[in-house]
């Protein structure tokens, strides 16, 4: 629908869910791309829409209850969010979990000061084509996703936080 | 942006309220109601702000080319002025303003429209036409704007050097105190740069003593007392320098600057010790602050001048090696923009060369020569070529996207081409074989055959395939027995054919009735078809009508946008290089000037050192000749300041 | 024939902005805000005098430094810069009106006037409503599914008409249904429909779902309008 979707023709948008079938990894195939739009409900506070946001660096990090390792990973980036939030730094968890009730005690258990966002439709994993958990993904000031990380790892702090400062500096 | 944006001007439909927009305030339009639906799409996106008012205005030029805001031209168009002024496009606002400002609009619509525009001309250094802006203020503006205005008008007249008029203007102003205090200093500080300095120092002073809480109105004092002691250090005043200086305050953004003159102004005064005491003070801080730069020179002056040579000396050589690691910081910052700018040039996607050097003025600076650069960074030059800067990226990669969707469109109307190509002839055959006339001709002649029958109740007409073929022979036995003559055997032969005639009429007279009606309701499911094949047909008809003959039209639209997208984007990345090279510069010049004057001090602290050591060693020669160790005082490198130039701002 | 969009009772809150149906205009600067408010680039000195000082005393040379003309070195001008912002107006423009161009092209490819069916979504309430979420369905299959931020529900109290939804349909009856969901005051859910048959003939057609709380105060309500 071109108003639900107006930051990306839906013919594009179609296109993007098509070309979902690629190779993963280093290849993320939406990297340098305008980060699709999307619209959802939050599991507190009001509704989010990502291109309403344009100006800011935001991280998107999708989860879901029965990854164990989110938890641990989104207390991490609360982190790098408490810092640097009043740099222009906007995070948000996406769950994409098949249990509300396990989405909601998650989100209850796991306190962090970034909003929570709930796609359980999944259509925003797909969009993002979101394969393994912890998935982030970083999109710059433009909207262009800059940065794609899955299976986000202690491993992968150190270059995430160099990447955000560079973001940041834009 | 947001401050102006809020000051809302609301239009009405000046069409339908005719005279009696007269009679509203002279300040505002007529409260509207929106008839269009259309117009209140385009509004929905406007009031989502700024960062909308692309959307906003692309729906408004489609809306009105499909007149779909029959009720709302006028607000349309003010709207439309409105969203380019926002969008930067400050030529064309001021073109539709011209047109649209007549005076069927209330005055005070007019007034801020024309007020804005001048704003914008004004900070862009069109003075000109900022001026020519202003003119068109009629009567006076609502008391915040007011004020700013007489600001404006008053500053074009000090940048345009008509210190006179401006000093006559400023006598005038009417605003609140605040605005009095910019308008003062700015004056002020015109007059000083005029070598007036007597004129200055009333209004400087004013300014220079204000009591306020608002940290703006502070920062105003200060920056009005810093003024007024340096304006009496150029006039060889240290005692007024003093006094002017020792109001900045020491933890402001003017202390570097206010405590270098207060040095001068003691050294001035003969009073080396005490001018030692900021200098001092001032060598603590960042080197990066030109103020604290000259500090590095006027402590071993000071020094000299009090005969304390070993420190002189001492200091000398420190601030030379603090120089030189200054300069390498900076000639490093120089490489790194300068390079910066080639490796964009090679690279298609300039995003991914960036250094990073374009930052929000909210962050703390993060590389070392970025400290430099803070001031610049947040000159109103710099500030409008990343806005353009950006502005463009926006618009390119939308454009990126309907290149993208152009490709999908020219596919569709290619299979759409085809797909008509394959149908339509058989759909034209069709339409043309004239099949629905025939069928209701045929229809019609049943029905008038039915009539007909059912009127002469010609009973046989509807017999069975076997009554039929029974009437027929009964009547070929009729016929045949009139040819016989009458006898007996014929007479007796005509009454049994009598007889079965007059059964077989009677049993299909019987039948006639409802077999009328059969063939009548037959008929009519017949009709009941016909119709429905009719409406088809019509249906068809209007589709085969309604196919876009203008599919090839499409097909040239699109190829037709297709050029317009990539001709427009190489020169939005054409421009956006030149927008890149354009800030490069600035961030160069001033870096340059930075390390220009640096250079200079490193010259004159070698050279008074040389001079130093030269006389130390003739005190050796001739000894116990006291040393007279003066030394020169610093000079400071005047073209660097010159970068630094103040703008009697805002 | 004119369709009177807002209320005309006297304005209260957001109400105000929407019955005054506030079509706003000479939208504004891209500059930053009041003349008052801008940063200063530097403070306000002149250079600092010491020079002047210092002829007062040197009694040994005091070589000037060599003036270096790279003060302003490379330094656009004032003509640079405004030959620039001319090239810049220049392009911003022509990207405006090929946007506009293109806007009118997908549209008239994908949803031609003659098949054309759009729905719009306008809100006129009281007090303040947290619009949620507007779910369209067309002859029962879902069209829309809309999810409203903060921000798009102010623009919507402000008066602001968005449109929806936008496809195609044969002509004939057809049946929309739609139902909106939001937060009262005391932060009471409410979810409510509403549907319409409708004739679409030859032509673009326009229907209009309005939010308002005419009937009950503080309790919104949907209306479906057929602009005919």
């Amino acid at each position: 629908m071109r108003a639900v979707n107006k930051f990306v023709p839906s013919v594009l948008a179609l296109t993007l869910l098509v070309a979902g079938v690629t190779a993963r990894g280093a290849d993320y195939p939406l990297m340098s791309r305008a980060a699709p739009d999307f619209a959802l409900r939050a599991f507190a506070g009001d509704n989010v829409r990502l291109s309403e946001h344009r100006g800011e660096v935001v991280v998107l990090v999708f989860w879901s209850s029965r990854c164990h390792t989110c938890g641990a990973q989104l207390e991490a980036l609360n982190r790098s969010y408490a810092t640097y939030h009043s740099a222009g730094l906007q995070m948000y968890g996406i769950s994409v979990d098949d249990d509300e009730r396990h989405a909601s005690d998650f989100v209850a258990s796991y306190r962090v000061g970034f909003q929570m966002l709930d796609d359980p439709q999944k259509e925003v994993g797909r969009l993002y084509q979101v394969d393994r958990l912890p998935m982030v993904v970083m999109i710059d000031r433009s909207g262009i996703v800059r940065a794609a990380r899955e299976d986000f790892d202690s491993a992968s702090r150190v270059p995430y936080l160099r990447e955000l400062k560079r973001l940041l500096d834009q | 942006m947001r401050h102006a944006r809020a000051f809302l001007v609301l239009i009405a439909m000046l069409a339908a309220a005719g005279p009696a927009a007269a009679r509203h305030d002279p300040q505002k339009l007529p409260a509207t109601r929106i008839r269009d639906l259309h117009y209140g799409d385009v509004l929905f996106y406007y009031f989502q702000g700024p960062d909308q008012d692309l959307e906003a205005l692309t729906r408004l030029g489609a809306y009105e080319h499909w007149d779909r805001m029959p009720h709302h031209e006028l607000d349309a168009q003010l709207l439309a002025g409105g969203l380019y002024l926002s969008l930067g496009l400050h030529n064309e606002a001021g073109a539709r303003f011209a047109k649209l400002l007549t005076p069927n609009i209330p005055v005070g619509v007019r007034n801020r429209a024309w007020y804005y525009l001048a704003q914008v001309w004004y900070a862009r250094g069109y003075l000109d036409k900022a001026e020519q802006a202003l003119e068109r203020v009629q009567g006076v503006l609502p008391v915040e704007l007011e004020a700013e205005r007489e600001q404006m008008s008053s500053n074009i007249l000090i940048r345009e050097g008509h210190y006179d008029a401006a000093v006559h203007l400023l006598e005038g102003l009417r605003g609140p105190p605040d605005w009095r205090a910019y308008a003062r200093l700015n004056l002020g500080i015109a007059l000083v740069r005029e070598h007036r300095v007597a004129d200055a120092d009333p209004y400087l002073t004013a300014v220079g003593t204000l009591r306020s809480a608002n940290p703006e109105l502070v920062a105003l004092r200060d920056r009005a007392n810093l003024a007024l002691g340096y304006a009496y250090l150029q006039a060889n005043d240290p005692a007024k320098a003093l006094t002017g200086l020792e109001r900045v305050r020491l933890d402001g953004p003017y202390s570097d600057k206010a405590l270098l003159g207060v040095g001068w102004a003691e050294a001035s005064l003969g009073n080396y010790r005490s001018a030692l005491v900021p200098w001092l003070a001032l060598r603590q801080r960042s080197l990066a602050d030109s103020a604290v730069q000259e500090s590095y020179l006027a402590v071993p002056y000071a020094y000299g001048k009090l005969s304390a040579n070993g420190q002189a000396t001492e200091s000398y050589e420190s601030a030379l090696s603090s120089y030189a690691a200054e300069n390498q910081a900076i000639r490093r910052a120089i490489e790194r923009i300068e390079s910066g700018r080639m490796i964009d040039t090679l690279l298609a996607n300039d995003e991914k060369g960036e250094q990073g050097w374009f930052w929000q003025l909210e962050n703390l600076p993060k590389a070392p020569e970025s400290r430099y650069l803070y001031a610049v960074f947040a000159g109103h030059d710099f500030q409008e070529g990343l806005k353009n800067y950006r502005d463009l990226g926006y618009m390119d990669r939308g454009l990126a996207r309907w290149a993208q969707s152009m490709d999908a469109f020219a596919n569709m109307i290619d299979t759409r081409e085809r797909a008509y190509a394959e149908r339509l002839p058989r759909v034209d055959a069709l339409l043309h074989s004239g099949i629905t006339d025939r069928m209701q001709k045929r229809r019609d002649a049943l029905a008038a055959r039915l009539d007909a029958i059912e009127r002469q109740h010609d009973v046989a007409a509807l017999g069975s395939p076997d009554e039929r073929a029974h009437w027929a022979q009964i009547r070929r036995m009729e016929s045949t027995l009139a040819a016989l003559p009458p006898d007996a055997t014929t007479a007796a032969m005509r009454e049994r054919l009598r007889l079965v005639k007059g059964v077989l009429y009677f049993e299909m007279d019987e039948a006639f009735r409802a077999r009328v009606w059969e063939q009548r309701r037959t008929i009519k499911d017949l009709d009941l078809a016909l119709n429905e094949a009719q409406e088809r047909w019509i249906r068809v008809e209007r589709a085969r009508n309604s196919v876009p003959t203008n599919t090839g039209d499409f097909a040239k639209r699109v190829e037709a946008l297709r050029e317009r997208i990539t001709d427009l984007r190489t020169r939005l990345a054409a421009n956006r290089l030149a927008q890149r090279q354009y800030l490069a510069r600035i961030a160069v010049s001033t870096l340059a000037a930075e390390r220009d004057r640096l250079a200079a001090y490193e010259v004159q602290a070698r050279f008074e050192l040389a001079s130093m050591y030269d006389r130390a060693a003739d005190q050796a020669d001739n000894a116990p000749a006291r040393p007279s160790g003066a030394a020169a005082p610093p000079s400071p490198a005047p073209a660097a300041g010159g970068a630094a130039q103040p703008e009697p701002h805002p | 024939m004119p369709f009177q969009h807002t209320q005309s009772r006297s304005p209260r809150g957001p109400r105000r902005l929407a019955s005054a149906a506030l079509v706003v205009v000479a939208a504004l600067l891209t500059q930053s805000g009041t003349v008052r408010a801008q940063a200063p680039a530097n403070p306000a000195t002149p250079t600092p005098p010491t020079a002047a000082a210092a002829t007062a005393q040197a009694p040994t040379s005091a070589p000037a430094p060599a003036a270096p003309g790279g003060a302003a070195e490379n330094a656009p001008s004032a003509a640079d810069t405004r030959a620039l912002d001319e090239q810049t107006q220049d392009l911003k423009k022509q990207v405006v009106d090929l946007n506009r161009d293109l806007f009118v092209l997908e549209e008239e490819l994908l949803y031609p006037a003659n098949t054309q069916v759009a729905v719009f979504v306008s809100m006129d309430v009281g007090t303040f409503f947290a619009l949620d979420s507007v779910e369209l369905k067309i002859d029962q299959k879902e069209v829309a599914n809309y999810l409203y931020t903060p921000r798009e529900v102010e623009a919507l109290m402000k008066g602001g008409v968005q449109r929806l939804y936008v496809g195609n349909l044969k002509v004939g009856s057809h049946e929309l249904v739609a139902f909106f969901t939001g937060k009262g005051p005391n932060d009471r859910d409410y979810k409510r429909g509403a549907s319409i048959r409708f004739d679409k003939g030859i032509g673009a057609k326009y229907l209009e779902l309005k939010i308002n709380d005419r009937q009950r105060r503080l309790q919104p309500e949907f209306e479906i309008k057929d602009w005919e």
